[in-house]
């Protein structure tokens, strides 16, 4: 009885910890998944400062939970525009028999590359898309 | 389309997919570009063509990411399953809105996150 009473209060307390996101976490998952359906992209751009910057991630982790996060974002993005009939589903095709071949080397990257190096160079990637919107705009 | 043409697509999408895997982003802010300049598409297909892309390429990458023990995956589902709600009202809201304001808001967005960047790093 007393077994039974202890199991169903760790399954409650189990549940709750499976349910319990810390509120910056949800947060950003607001922001990247608002970015991701308003302009088409993964939302990583702002959830990977965010993670570093807000949430106290170190810069490998927050990378690799920023592509976890993205994967039910972009489902929903998926889902909404692929309703409405907007997908060109060739062109979609053809860019992600290469992507995902890319996804598994780039990851591999993540996996060794020093963290420090890894900030700068996504400082750089940022500030490089940002310059060159810039100028076609 | 010619099967060279498809073959450079392929080609941009490897790259796009490493730098993805690298860089913890979906690669749609170098996607959506490409597919209105190179390919001519409207900035609505783009958007939506691009997360069609963007979706295998976090499968891929998450997946080598937790075989190699880096992350937390079951965290990052949970809150990015918060965000997928914030997703859909902002894809709805992609639709209503003009294409040229979209073009706004993307180019808007990038400046703001580079300038803060570029900020940060002179600070350091």
């Amino acid at each position: 009885m007393a077994d039974a009473a202890a199991t169903a209060s760790s399954t409650r307390h189990r549940l709750r910890a499976l349910l319990s996101i810390h509120p910056r976490l949800v947060a950003i998952g607001v922001a990247g998944g608002l970015l991701s359906g308003l302009l088409g992209v993964g939302g990583g751009v702002v959830m990977v400062p965010l993670l570093v910057l807000w949430a106290g991630y170190d810069q490998r982790t927050a990378h690799a939970t920023s592509l976890g996060a993205i994967v039910p974002i972009s489902i929903a993005g998926v889902l909404t525009f692929g309703l409405a009939g907007r997908v060109h589903w060739i062109d979609a095709a053809a860019l992600a028999v290469g992507a995902v071949v890319g996804a598994r080397l780039g990851a591999g990257w993540l996996a060794r590359i020093d963290q420090r190096v890894l900030r700068m160079v996504f400082g750089c990637f940022l500030v490089v898309v940002a310059a060159t919107m810039g100028i076609r705009a | 389309m010619t099967v060279l043409v498809l073959a450079g697509v392929a080609l941009f999408g490897l790259a796009t997919g490493a730098a993805a895997g690298l860089l913890g982003v979906g690669g749609g802010i170098v996607i959506v570009p490409f597919l209105t300049l190179a390919l001519g598409l409207s900035q609505h297909a783009a958007e939506a063509t691009s997360l069609v892309v963007v979706l295998p390429t976090a499968v891929v990458a998450s997946l080598e990411l937790r075989r190699r023990g880096i992350g937390d995956l079951g965290q990052a589902l949970r809150f990015g399953t918060v965000g997928a709600l914030a997703a859909s009202g902002g894809a709805l809201a992609a639709l209503l809105l003009p294409a040229s304001t979209l073009k706004i808001v993307f180019a808007a967005f990038l400046g703001l996150v580079g300038v803060r960047l570029v900020r940060d790093g002179l600070r350091e």
